[in-house]
């Protein structure tokens, strides 16, 4: 996936840090891309919140056949990570053993390099560790 | 309402790098043509159903493309996009357009041509029928995001990997006798077990090929179809079409549920038949996952219970209701766009009592497609009934 | 006077042999390191420093500056440390500013941030490099990535930053010419240059506070090459001091972070009164400084991440080689 440089400015900056939406009718927080619609009361009033990081792996897969830009990463965990601030979230989980990931696991967020534009451009965003201060 | 089947078309589905889209277009289109008795000159509207030939084909504007090679022109023609529900769509509005009452004849072609680019381009491009700016950003793919839907079924009900293998069994087992279909082996449990992961819990044997294809239907007022009794008289009793949620992230197995549950009801009531009353199905499974959940939503069977039919015979050609004897997806490949019409296609083969030998149930009289696009996006439900002269 | 209150730092998981690479090059002698430490491929000096930093700053979201040192930026012509500012949601009112040069910038921002300090309260100082060299040479610069991270306040922290000495000449040991993508490098230069900026400044750190070099539990030195850690020797250090505080030979060489990772490996180490002699060298220049602990801070058991998680030869070339063409 390619996207412009100006494409890059325009979503940028908010991907350096972990966000969701808050709805202002239902107090409901929606993934960070629900900018325009409350999928859970169709509200259209919806404000950035700061995620803490920190949640539980709810659900995962294990990729084998990357897109262009995870090449090389494979085989990667992608899992759904309900945050503790109750949104579900899609994202990788890196630097562990495949049989160390499992649903219930508490993981927490880092930074880490997402991917290229084609103009040379560097995508950062949130990929998941599993949360070493968790006891787990 | 009934909408008349005036001809059907379709052209093998495998890699056909001879091909192009406009090859598969034409040669599709032409077949429904044929068998409608109808030249170009009659069709009144063309619907071309097709996903990605920006991405895959360095094309666009596919409906205008077609109608000048199929030798439609001047009537009109538009290309129609929803996704893996593309070829649904466009007979949706095939028969949008006859219940109208603007047009008698129309004609609605499905193709995709995915198989000029390498694999991982050609991923990244169906990547985009889900939101692969923002979702898929995170590492998902198609397959991985059904996978996460897959791990989710087995954990709620409690199912082991093995309960789901048994789906790929029997596609495959028809895919086999379908001499038009991509992947043409049998296969076990176990070697489904065996084959290679994809996406955690989907091996290669539960998704399906990249597949170049085309499928065309004419479709014609009920009156010009009852005037030709000599043709075979299935028509089109209901056509019903929902969105769900765009984002795997949301989707949920109620959500799956109702994407098809809510449109089926409809349909049942525009037919007015029952789930009980179908004898054959061709239920979109791209991805095996997709096949029970499909079941559970057109009310085949409880939820969490779609996948025993695969294991108990009750899906397969004896059982109480045929799903996916043309192999499914899984054997024919998932050729975007024509897809929703070549399930429309073999359905109504089997109606017509004219399917290949090996995969021909007994006699059926009503069937049903049932398709879906993007991550849990598009339902698309038809009902076709073989009615015979009144 | 500045302290330093909380400190992290950050050394990727993956360890390649450096025989193993040595050997697929054709390259003779003994592999001078261990293994490198190889950040994976979606990290670079921008990821490894927000991980340091993070643990350095903990909840502590408003430090008046942020002082960023990286020889490899993944961007030119913007600050790193505006955007590991942004990543790490520090304060608006947090003002970045990014240090480079040589490999011992870290020392230079350390000298900032004490003059920094008393008028902005508390600054961040990070230092992170993955360290540029292609093919063979990295068998030569013991190319490796790693990060280290260091929050200065006026007081109240567990460690003084003491007085300073610095030693300076003209020389060309490891250079780049403007925009070239990988330095130039003449090692035996590098090693009797490092020598002779080193024992000078150390020399001159004894001159000016009257404390014997014999007198530092610690030395924590910028290592971009174990020869360089044995010409300390020369320069009076002993093995003693060195002893937790040496990894080139095991994980290579850090770059900027160098002497940060140094520092860090020294801080589980120490008791109220010690005293830790951090020395830096780049480019014929070097700073010797004196680090008195106020008090042990909590350990972050840096050492127990050194030995990491091997990686084959394959996996790294496919992690280097791509990098080579794009950003780092």
């Amino acid at each position: 996936m390619t996207v412009s440089a100006i494409e890059f400015s325009r979503l940028g900056p908010p991907k350096l840090r972990l966000y969701g939406m808050r709805c202002a009718t239902c107090d409901v927080i929606s993934p960070w891309w629900e900018k325009f619609h409350c999928y859970k009361c169709g509200g259209d009033d919806l404000t950035e919140v700061f995620l803490d990081g920190r949640g539980t792996l709810t659900n995962y897969t294990v990729v084998y056949y990357p897109p262009r830009d995870f090449l090389g990463q494979e085989p990667y965990v992608v899992g759904h990570i309900t945050m503790d601030e109750g949104v579900l979230l899609p994202a990788p989980v890196v630097d562990t053993a495949l049989e160390d990931v499992q649903v219930g696991t508490r993981v927490k967020a880092t930074l880490r390099r997402m991917k290229l534009g084609h103009e040379g451009d560097i995508y950062y965003s949130q990929k998941f560790v599993i949360d070493e201060d968790a006891g787990q | 309402m009934r909408v008349g089947v005036l001809g059907i078309g379709k052209t093998p589905h495998k890699i056909q790098h001879s091909k192009s889209l406009r090859d598969l277009i034409v040669e599709a289109g032409r077949g429904a043509l044929a068998d409608a008795g109808v030249s170009p000159s009659d069709i009144q509207m063309l619907y071309v159903g097709n996903v990605g030939s920006v991405g895959f084909n360095y094309e666009n504007s596919t409906g205008l493309m077609a109608a000048h090679h199929l030798g439609v022109v001047p009537a009109g023609a538009v290309r129609v996009e929803a996704a893996c529900g593309t070829g649904a769509w466009a007979l949706h509005l095939g028969v949008v357009a006859i219940t109208s009452g603007l047009y008698d004849t129309v004609m609605v072609v499905g193709a995709e041509k995915m198989n000029d680019l390498a694999t991982v381009e050609a991923t990244s491009i169906i990547a985009q029928a889900a939101d692969s700016k923002e979702e898929y950003f995170s590492g998902l793919t198609f397959p991985s995001g059904v996978a996460l839907t897959a791990r989710k079924y087995m954990q709620v009900y409690g199912l082991t990997e093995e309960d789901l293998a048994h789906t790929a069994v029997k596609n495959h087992h028809y895919g086999a006798r379908n001499p038009y279909a991509h992947l043409r082996f049998e296969c076990t449990v176990e070697e489904v077990m065996k084959s290679a992961k994809v996406a955690d819990p989907l091996k290669l044997y539960e998704v399906c090929p990249m597949t170049d294809a085309g499928s065309a239907l004419v479709l014609c007022r009920e009156e010009i179809l009852r005037d030709q009794p000599d043709k075979p008289q299935v028509y089109v009793t209901a056509s019903q079409m929902a969105t769900g949620t765009w984002y795997a992230s949301t989707d949920t197995l109620e959500d799956a549920y109702r994407l098809f549950n809510e449109p089926a009801k409809r349909a049942y009531a525009m037919s007015g038949v029952t789930a009980d009353d179908i004898d054959v199905a061709e239920i979109y499974n791209s991805f095996s996952i997709q096949e029970p959940l499909g079941i559970e939503g057109l009310g085949f069977a409880a939820p969490g219970e779609g996948w025993r039919g695969a294991e108990d015979g009750s899906t397969w050609m004896d059982g109480k209701v045929a799903v996916n004897l043309s192999g499914g997806l899984l054997c024919k490949g998932h050729p975007l766009g024509a897809t929703g019409a070549t399930q429309a296609v073999d359905i109504i083969e089997q109606l017509r009592g004219t399917a290949p030998e090996g995969i021909q149930s007994q006699d059926p009289e009503i069937g049903i497609t049932a398709c879906r696009g993007g991550p849990g996006a598009v339902g698309a439900i038809h009902i076709y009934q073989r009615i015979e002269g009144e | 006077m500045a302290e330093i209150s909380r400190y992290g730092a950050y050394l990727p998981k993956y360890r390649v042999s450096l025989g193993d690479v040595q050997k697929f090059f054709g390259r003779p002698g003994r592999p001078r390191s261990r293994t490198l430490s190889i950040p994976a491929l979606d990290e670079d000096a921008l990821t490894m420093a927000y991980e340091a930093a993070d643990q350095a700053l903990g909840d502590h979201r408003a430090p008046g500056a942020i002082i960023a040192v990286s020889l490899s930026p993944p961007f030119g012509l913007r600050k790193l440390s505006a955007t590991l500012a942004r990543a790490l949601g520090l304060s608006e009112e947090t003002v970045p500013y990014d240090i480079s040069g040589h490999p011992g910038s870290l020392s230079d921002a350390f000298a900032l941030a004490e003059s920094l300090v008393v008028s902005v309260g508390s600054v961040l100082v990070v230092a992170s490099d993955y360290v540029v060299s292609f093919d063979e040479r990295v068998c030569d610069t013991l190319a490796a990535g790693g990060a280290a991270a260091f929050l200065i306040t006026e007081s109240g922290g567990f460690a003084r930053l003491g007085a300073s000495s610095r030693f300076s000449e003209e020389i060309y040991d490891v250079w780049f010419l403007a925009r070239e993508r990988e330095p130039r490098y003449r090692l035996e230069v590098l090693f009797d240059a490092s020598l002779k900026a080193t024992s000078q400044a150390i020399k001159g750190l004894e001159k000016t506070s009257g404390e014997p070099t014999a007198t530092y539990r610690h030395v924590a030195a910028s290592q971009p090459h174990p020869q360089v850690l044995r010409g300390l020797g020369k320069a009076g250090v002993s093995g003693d001091q060195l002893a937790h505080t040496s990894f080139v030979g095991e994980i290579g060489n850090l770059g900027t972070a160098s002497l940060g990772v140094a520092l860090a490996l020294s801080f589980d180490h120490v008791v109220a009164g010690e005293r830790v002699l951090a020395v830096s060298y780049g480019a014929g220049e070097a700073v010797a400084q004196a680090i008195e602990i106020i008090s042990p801070p909590p350990a972050l058991g840096l050492e127990d991440k050194i030995p990491g998680e091997a990686i084959d030869l394959g996996t790294y070339y496919l992690w280097t080689r791509g990098r080579q063409a794009e950003p780092h």
